[in-house]
């Protein structure tokens, strides 16, 4: 069970070990990144990009959509397609809610992974149990869903002081932490605004303060994703699911049960992070609060390789750029620009230069150099442009990085006992 | 590749039912209003209430009120339905269609997503007279329909110019929910206010999401992103309208500590609003829909009923400032006269930024 799995004739593989980048590698870039932002932050004078408030803000933003892609890559790896993870979402900011004004808050926690695990029991009943296409029972779910939740909002928050048919009253809230003794000398720091000392000290106040026990509850989660699936049997026989079900039957896995162990997860994640959504976020149940968060969510999964590193660097890209724009596009998004059109030059360069490759070198220089003109000459972004920030990011970096992106081999295909022999 | 087809077929798929969905669970709604009234020749009213319904504690619930009103005062009776999240163009149409056809003849359409179904079944039924409040586009215009729409940016004008008298930091802020014509209404008029009283006044505008995209007024989590952004570059006041991400902008005003204040929206939000945030919103932009509700049915029990436009504004009590809380009695006297220019027409407030 040690050097990859060799299962019949199919060679089955961990991502390649020869891409793996060395850690003194990420080092370096990760500081070279500090100082890019931190010369960008003088350049451009958006003092915001990164401060605390935005680390901390990128962090809320990161957490459900990273929690809903932790779903989504435990029911893949086990081979099933959870497009459904929009509707357990929803299925849990219910469920929290009610589950909370009843018994407390850390019951809401509960009471969102259970909705989420009510919805999951269904899609795994239908693409397990049924062999009903993962694709139809998913989108099947995310239209029950909201309806259902529709119906019990309106039936358990009517008439409580402050709820009504589409909103639940405000609910108490989780505890939070910070790192004691560090908030007030690193916020003086930040606001001396000194170059770089000052950029460390507002993402260290960002992580590091005010933390919501929900947030350290996801990170912890996205660390015990990879420990289980890729250090442990369990997590090999689940996968093994996902790569070549037929053969992991031959050799004594029960198929079935492992992928509904895969989607019960994804379940009580998609309903964690409903209950992340209601109880943190937003302090109370509003009907369509989850805004497509659960799509992303697998976007951001996808963005990762069905990794769980991926996946959360994914989110957090994705949860830094949303409150970039939402807080001040204006000169948030404006400063980016010239951090994209920068970075473009150089990868243009790099493409042409080493890689010899003309097309996307081309390519990359052009946009750049677009990207650097429409910096120099406006002074702020519209806010209409400004709300695609987020998915402009996202199609930018897939396309540059032109990364490999390679899905579990049995995903979505609908496996039934004995149709290998 | 395989992916990007199954994506698009999801999408496909996810149109279509939610589609399903919306006309589906119509017959059930539309069924459940209630009727009461004092029967004989009573006038029937059929309210169509827009997503949420009554008890969503703004909006729909003003529109109620003003039925409410009409059924004491005018003894008329009336059917309710209300729309639900997401539902197809067919669904409101065969909503108001069913109350015609169970007899109501005085029907009410609550927001602007009723405007082309209004339109259609309107022309349809020539003797049913009908209200549409917040359109006044050509999509809902016929001879027996009365557009009605308020002034949001008189009210507006005055919230602003009262922030502006507030700020310490002469710097506030707006979040609106969804950048469409009638949000930019409640901006335009917030930020003529405000330079109005402090013309070097900075003002921050955020709006949480665009069309077709209106999940922005249903998102507490992104109103509260916002506004803590803008809270955190200084300002100290902001007003949304934002719908149910309002509560998130209260929320941010609460984090923000001491001298944080928030501004309200469609109803008197330091009364509904949740109690912990009440005493932090400094004042609220009134829309009364009652009025129009109450006016319209009324108009047609004495037969004055007039088709065409017809705006609510700050003279006939259509739009409005909350005094709950007492935070801004000490700008009265700045507040009144900009009030009264509005009235006399000597202040023309702008209704697009």
């Amino acid at each position: 069970m040690t050097a990859g799995l060799e299962i019949g004739t199919r060679v089955v593989q961990d991502a390649p070990r020869s891409r793996r980048i060395p850690t003194k590698y990420l080092l370096a870039s990760g500081v070279a990144g500090l100082v890019l932002l931190s010369l960008l932050r003088i350049v451009t004078g958006a003092n915001d990009i990164d401060s605390g408030g935005i680390i901390s803000a990128a962090l809320i933003g990161a957490v459900p959509i990273g929690l809903a892609g932790l779903g989504g890559l435990w029911s893949e790896r086990a081979g099933v397609v959870n497009i459904g993870l929009e509707g357990m979402m929803i299925l849990g900011t219910w469920g929290a809610a009610w589950a909370g004004i009843k018994w407390g808050p850390w019951m809401g926690l509960v009471g969102g992974i259970v909705a989420g695990l009510v919805g999951a029991a269904i899609h795994a009943l239908a693409t397990i149990g049924f062999g009903v296409d993962h694709i139809v029972s998913g989108v099947a779910l995310n239209v029950i869903a909201p309806g259902a939740t529709s119906y019990l909002a309106s039936r358990t928050f009517t008439g409580l002081q402050g709820g009504g048919p589409t909103q639940s009253p405000p609910l108490k809230q989780l505890p939070r932490f910070s790192v004691p003794g560090i908030e007030d000398p690193l916020t003086d720091l930040e606001r001396k605004q000194w170059f770089l000392l000052s950029d460390v000290a507002g993402i260290l106040r960002g992580l590091l303060t005010n933390l919501s026990v929900v947030t350290i509850i996801a990170i912890l989660l996205v660390v015990a994703t990879w420990w289980i699936l890729w250090r442990t049997p369990f997590g090999l026989r689940l996968r093994s699911c996902g790569e070549s079900p037929v053969a992991a039957e031959t050799l004594g896995v029960n198929v079935y049960l492992y992928k509904v162990y895969g989607v019960l997860a994804s379940g009580a994640l998609a309903g964690l992070a409903g209950a992340f959504l209601a109880q943190v976020a937003a302090n109370a149940y509003r009907e369509g609060q989850t805004g497509g968060r659960g799509y992303i969510g697998l976007a951001a999964m996808i963005f990762g390789n069905w990794r769980p590193g991926g996946l959360a660097g994914g989110s957090l890209l994705f949860g830094y750029t949303d409150a970039a724009r939402l807080r001040n596009a204006g000169s948030n998004i404006h400063a980016l620009i010239l951090l994209a059109a920068v970075l473009l030059v150089v990868i243009g360069l790099w493409q042409l230069l080493r890689r010899r490759r003309v097309v996307q070198g081309v390519i990359a220089l052009v946009v750049g150099v677009g990207a650097l003109l429409m910096y120099l000459l406006t002074d702020q972004v519209s806010s209409e442009l400004a709300a695609t920030t987020p998915y402009v990011v996202t199609l930018l970096v897939m396309a540059l990085a032109s990364q490999r992106l390679r899905m579990p081999a049995a995903d979505g295909k609908i496996y039934r006992r004995g149709e290998g022999q | 590749m395989r992916r990007a087809l199954t994506m698009t077929v999801v999408a496909t798929t996810l149109t279509l039912g939610l589609a399903a969905c919306g006309s589906d669970s119509d017959t059930g709604s539309g069924g459940s209003g209630t009727g009461t009234g004092k029967g004989g020749g009573a006038l029937k009213v059929g309210m169509a209430y827009d997503v949420g319904g009554r008890g969503d504690q703004s909006f729909n619930d003003s529109a109620a009120k003003g039925l409410d009103k009409a059924k004491s005062e005018l003894g008329v009776s009336a059917k309710e339905s209300e729309a639900n999240t997401g539902e197809a163009e067919s669904a409101r149409e065969q909503r108001l269609q069913s109350l015609v056809d169970s007899g109501y003849t005085t029907i009410v359409a609550i927001g602007f997503a009723y405007a082309k179904s209004v339109g259609k079944v309107a022309k349809a039924n020539p003797d049913v007279k009908f209200a549409i409040i917040d359109d006044a586009s050509d999509d809902s215009k016929g001879d027996n329909v009365e557009q009605i729409t308020f002034a949001e940016q008189e009210g507006s004008y005055l919230v602003g110019a009262a922030a502006a008298l507030k700020t310490k930091t002469n710097h506030i802020g707006f979040v609106g929910g969804v950048q469409t014509p009638l949000i930019k209404k409640f901006e335009a008029g917030y930020l003529a206010g405000a330079k109005k009283v402090k013309p070097s006044i900075k003002i921050d505008s955020t709006y949480l999401t665009q069309l077709p995209d209106v999940s922005g007024f249903a998102d507490p989590a992104k109103g509260k992103t916002a506004a803590d952004g803008q809270f955190q570059a200084g300002a100290d006041i902001v007003y949304h309208a934002a719908g149910g991400s309002g509560a998130g902008v209260f929320n941010a005003a609460k984090a923000a500590g001491a001298n944080h204040w928030a501004i309200g929206v469609d109803s008197d939000q330091a009364l509904t609003a949740d109690p912990s945030v009440r005493s932090l919103i400094l004042t609220s932009m009134v829309k009364n829909v009652n009025v129009g509700v109450y006016d319209f049915i009324k108009s047609v029990k004495d037969g004055s009923f007039k088709a065409g436009k017809r705006e609510f504004a700050l003279k006939d009590g259509g739009v409005g400032v909350a005094t709950t809380g007492g935070h801004i009695d000490d700008i009265k006297t700045k507040l009144d006269p900009l009030r009264e220019q509005i009235i006399s027409g000597s202040i023309k407030v702008p209704t697009t930024p």
